[in-house]
Parts: C-alpha cells; sequence; structure tokens
C-alpha cells in the first residue's frame, strides 16, 4: 500500500529529525579542527582533555585552567542542589500522593487539580515570582533559593508520578494486611511502601533530571555566584559558541542516557 | 483515641508541611508578584509602595504622561509571540501526527521503544538541543553547507535569528509535549469505524475528515494547549536561536527584570502572559466538560 509506505518513510524522516541534532554535537565533539567546527580535520580527544584540566597541544593558555574550574565548579552546584531538591519533592510529592490517594476528605479533588498548577505555570512567570518573593521578604540569593524554588514545581512532578503508581497498586492488598492485624505503621512499611517504591524511584529520577536541567527559574533565582551546570553553558554560549561545549554536552548526554536508562530498567522490573 | 482521630491526624502529618510549603513558595510569590504589578517603580530599580494602574496602562493604551508615553510596542510583542506560539502548534501537529499514527500501528513491543525514544529527548539537557540546532543553522552550518553543496544556493541563507528559527527550534523541543496526548487518542481509534466508513464508499479524505479527526481532536487540543503554554513565555529559545532580532515576550520580561530593572512593569507583562495561559485553561476545561456531557 502506498500510503503505508509513505508513511514508513516519514516516520524514518521524522526520527532523523529527532536524532541527528544531538548525534551532531556527539560527532562534532571529537572533531580536531579548531578553527571551524563545521570542517572535520580528523579525530580528536583534546577537547575532553581540556575539560578535566588536562594539557592538550591546541591551547595551553592559562585561560582555560580557569574555565575548567568554573565549569567543575557548576557541576558541583548543580549536583548538590539536584540531590537536595529531588529528595525534598519527592518527600512531598509522594506525602501530597498518598494522602490524595488513601484518605477521604473534601478537599482531595481540590488538591489534585491544584496540583496541576505549578507543572503548567509558564515557568518565566513563576522565576520572577520567586525572585521578587525573595528580595521583598528579604532573603538572600543563594543554593537554598534555588532548592526552595525549584521544589515548588518539581514535587508537582512527584505527586503525578506516585499517584498514577498508587492508582495502580491493589487495595485489597492493603485491607488484608489491615485485616490480619498489622497496625498501619506495619501495613504501610510492609505492604505500601513497597508497592509504589518504583513510582517513587521514578518521581525521584525525574525530578532530578529536571532539577539539573532548569534554566529559566534557576537563572532568576541564582544570583551571583551560583552558577549551575546550564546557566555555565548558557554564559559559554552567550560569548561565542567554541568547540568544547560539544563535548561538555556530549558528557551531559551520557550522564542523562544512563539516568534514564536507570528508570527504564526499574520500570520494566515493576511490569513483571 | 478513636481510628477517626487517628486518621485525622495521620492525613495532616502527610498534608500538612507540603502544603505549607506550596502556600508560601509558590502561591505567596505570584501573589506578590500581582501586588508588585499595581506599584511605581522606584527611581533606582526597586519600588515605591504607590499603588497605580498605569504599568497596565503602558501597555494597554493609557500611560503616566508625566514619565512615560504609550507605545503600542509593548501589545504588538505580545500579539507576535501568540502567533509565533501558535504556529509552533501548528508545526508541532504537522510534525507529530504522522508519527503517532504510524507508531500505533506498530508491533507492540516496537511500539513501546518508539515512544521511548521519542521521549527520550525530553531527558537531554535543552540548552545542548538548541546548541544543536545552532550549529545546524548557522551561516556556515550544516543546513547550508548542504544546501550549497547540492548547489541549490550560491551564497549562506539566513536562517538562525529568524522567526523560522524559533518556531522550528520551539517545535523540537516541543515534540514530547505535542507527541503523548496525541498518540494516547490515536491508539484509541476504532479500526472498525474506519474500515466501515470506507467500505460505505467514504474516501480516504472523507474518512480522516469525518471519522479519524473527530475522534483524535482531544488529543489535538490537549496536545495543542501543553504546547502553546511554554512556547508562549519562552525566552531561552528566542535568545539562542532568535538572538536580537526575534524578541517574544518572554525576553521583554527577562529585560525588565534583569536590565530595565523596572519590576512593576515586568510583573505586569508577566500578568499578561498568566492572564492568557489562565483563559486558555478555562476555555480547554469547558471544552472538555461539554465534551464528557455529550
Amino acid at each position: 500500500m502506498i500510503l503505508r509506505r509513505l508513511l514508513s518513510l516519514y516516520g524514518l524522516f521524522f526520527f532523523v529529525f529527532v536524532y541527528a541534532p544531538i548525534l551532531l554535537v556527539v560527532v562534532y565533539s571529537f572533531n580536531a579542527n579548531t578553527l571551524n567546527m563545521m570542517i572535520w580535520d580528523g579525530f580528536t580527544l583534546d577537547w575532553y582533555r581540556q575539560l578535566f584540566g588536562m594539557e592538550t597541544s591546541l591551547t595551553q593558555s592559562a585561560t582555560y585552567v580557569d574555565s575548567t574550574d568554573q565549569l567543575w565548579g557548576a557541576v558541583r552546584t548543580s549536583l548538590i542542589v539536584a540531590l537536595s531538591t529531588s529528595v525534598f519533592s519527592t518527600v512531598c510529592g509522594t506525602a501530597l500522593a498518598l494522602a490524595v490517594a488513601r484518605y477521604r476528605f473534601r478537599l482531595a479533588r481540590f488538591y489534585r487539580t491544584l496540583m496541576m498548577l505549578p507543572m503548567i505555570m509558564p515557568d518565566i512567570v513563576l522565576g520572577i515570582a520567586l525572585l521578587i518573593f525573595f528580595i521583598t521578604i528579604g532573603m538572600n540569593l543563594s543554593m537554598l533559593t534555588i532548592i526552595i524554588g525549584q521544589s515548588t514545581f518539581l514535587i508537582s512532578y512527584v505527586f503525578v508520578t506516585v499517584s498514577a503508581r498508587l492508582a495502580e497498586v491493589d487495595t485489597s492488598v492493603e485491607e488484608a494486611s489491615a485485616d490480619l492485624g498489622a497496625i498501619p505503621a506495619q501495613t504501610f512499611r510492609k505492604v505500601t511502601l513497597p508497592g509504589i517504591a518504583p513510582g517513587i524511584l521514578g518521581g525521584w529520577l525525574l525530578a532530578f533530571i529536571i532539577s539539573m536541567d532548569d534554566l529559566v527559574i534557576t537563572y532568576f533565582i541564582a544570583g551571583t555566584g551560583n552558577t549551575t551546570l546550564p546557566i555555565h553553558i548558557w554564559g559559554l554560549l552567550r560569548r561565542g559558541i567554541k568547540p568544547e561545549i560539544n563535548a561538555i554536552a556530549t558528557l551531559m548526554l551520557l550522564f542523562t542516557l544512563v539516568i534514564a536508562a536507570a528508570g527504564l530498567y526499574f520500570r520494566s522490573r515493576r511490569q513483571k | 483515641m478513636s481510628l477517626a482521630h487517628r486518621k485525622l491526624l495521620q492525613l495532616f502529618g502527610l498534608l500538612g508541611a507540603p502544603t505549607v510549603f506550596l502556600l508560601v513558595f509558590f502561591f505567596g510569590p505570584l501573589l506578590i508578584m500581582l501586588v508588585y504589578s499595581f506599584l511605581t517603580p522606584g527611581l533606582y530599580g526597586g519600588v515605591d509602595w504607590i499603588f497605580s494602574h498605569l504599568n497596565y496602562g503602558r501597555i494597554l493604551g493609557w500611560a503616566d504622561t508625566r514619565y512615560e508615553k504609550f507605545d503600542p510596542v509593548y501589545i504588538a510583542i505580545f500579539l507576535r509571540s501568540l502567533k509565533l506560539a501558535a504556529l509552533t502548534v501548528l508545526a508541532s501537529l504537522l510534525v507529530c501526527y504522522p508519527a503517532a499514527f504510524w507508531i500505533s500501528r506498530m508491533r507492540p513491543g516496537m511500539r513501546d521503544f518508539a515512544i521511548f525514544l521519542v521521549t527520550l529527548p525530553f531527558f537531554v539537557s535543552l540548552i545542548v538541543r538548541l546548541f544543536a540546532w545552532v550549529l545546524i543553522l548557522r551561516p556556515t552550518g550544516f543546513l547550508n553547507q548542504g544546501l550549497m553543496g547540492l548547489g541549490l544556493t550560491g551564497a549562506p541563507l539566513e536562517f538562525l535569528y529568524t522567526d523560522f528559527a524559533v518556531i522550528l527550534g520551539m517545535t523540537y523541543v516541543f515534540i514530547p509535549f505535542m507527541f503523548l496526548p496525541l498518540y494516547g487518542s490515536i491508539e484509541k481509534l476504532d479500526m472498525a469505524q474506519i474500515e466501515a466508513s470506507s467500505d460505505l464508499g467514504a474516501t480516504r479524505v472523507q474518512t480522516f475528515r469525518k471519522v479519524i479527526l473527530p475522534a483524535t481532536l482531544p488529543g489535538i487540543v490537549g496536545g495543542s494547549v501543553i504546547t502553546f503554554i511554554p512556547a508562549l513565555g519562552n525566552f531561552i529559545v528566542p535568545s539562542v536561536l532568535g538572538g536580537a532580532k526575534v524578541l517574544m515576550i518572554g525576553n521583554l520580561i527577562e529585560q525588565q527584570f534583569l536590565s530595565a530593572r523596572n519590576w512593576p512593569f515586568g510583573s505586569a507583562l508577566a500578568m499578561l502572559v498568566m492572564s492568557a495561559v489562565l483563559l486558555l485553561l478555562i476555555a480547554q476545561f469547558r471544552l472538555a466538560k461539554k465534551e464528557a456531557q455529550s
């Protein structure tokens, strides 16, 4: 059938469109040409060496040591922020999801709608609102303000992920556990928690990845001296395109792929 | 302690802290932003606590004649952002609809893998994905080299820093937003109905218009709304791919906060974006409710 063939051909183009830009960055991170990034000039690992502060044949100027320090400082800030934010949002989001799913109360529906808001709010609006707020209450912009700011919307992501999992878990097992004489804490620890653990883990990974990548909200509330990785790259891009951005991007790509693969692994385990 | 009491206590334990956190750090900031949009900018940044509606006037048609003139440029930029966001939605639909259709007809194992492949780029850093498009669209970039290599054009064309680049970039980064809702409704399509339609003599186009399109409308509307919202307020994509040439409302808000330091005016602009988003959501909510009733 012609129509079906056309559709398959289109599908192929679709995946080329989705992946070609990303592959391009990876391939050109190994390009030896220092002057024109787009002209292939042989394979090199120099851009990676540079990122790790090693001396390269290409450049041995003192500025590179600085930029390496800045880069790893940004990586460290991002990791600290992402870890704190994701753990905090996971605890809050899970608590809210449990309350809404397992208790009957009047505001439950209200909460469900409410938890959509932080995800839907345009990030620039939330970013500037947080900036005004922190300045008005006299809170200095620091890593803490970034963690608070990111948590406001990441709680929602965890809430949605855990809620989806809670809806799948059979409540009769929990009831059976209670009928057999388990106290609520025991039921929670032995039945409910293991049941929703994949959802909690998934929500945590999602929050971690989104936090690592958040640019807009962090940009407004980071203040000076709290450069996260996306803000660092944002700064590099504004000063012009340099080949080492390819190498940074490729490493970030690898990092996200590992986390996404881990998430997928846990998801497939849950389905068995 | 009775069971009911214990349950209530547990509920408060779960809800209490997160609720307070969100009230203070989510609703608090939005409320303060609303208040700021009615204040007067201070002479050296900051605000004076004098209430005024002139921030809105400056956008919509009246202004404090002592300081500012009404300038239609702000509303023009807002309308432009609406236009670019709408075009992004349209482009995303055109890109994702056939793809979702194709994937929905695959074998189950392949299908799950294909969906995974579509959503994976969402987890790749936004800034990395945009950077890739800079490499492609630059005058010395891939697209131009390819076009010149094929002899289609003698000199590099300007792709970067155009409306086209911004729409392309937004379409690219929002693909999962459009794809997943679309796929959700296309997957549910009843093949029997489609076959019945063609058995009864409908042409392909008629079947598509009368059967497939109405059945997938909820996915189309849902995907459009959640693509439109982040596209409207975006300032990262226009900054990277539009440069100084393509200004969207998000860039204007950023400028008011970080360069012009006119926070009340910036807040008023942000309120404009938020009102548009809320109107859209209410409209969609009404539509969904109507659909559910019929």
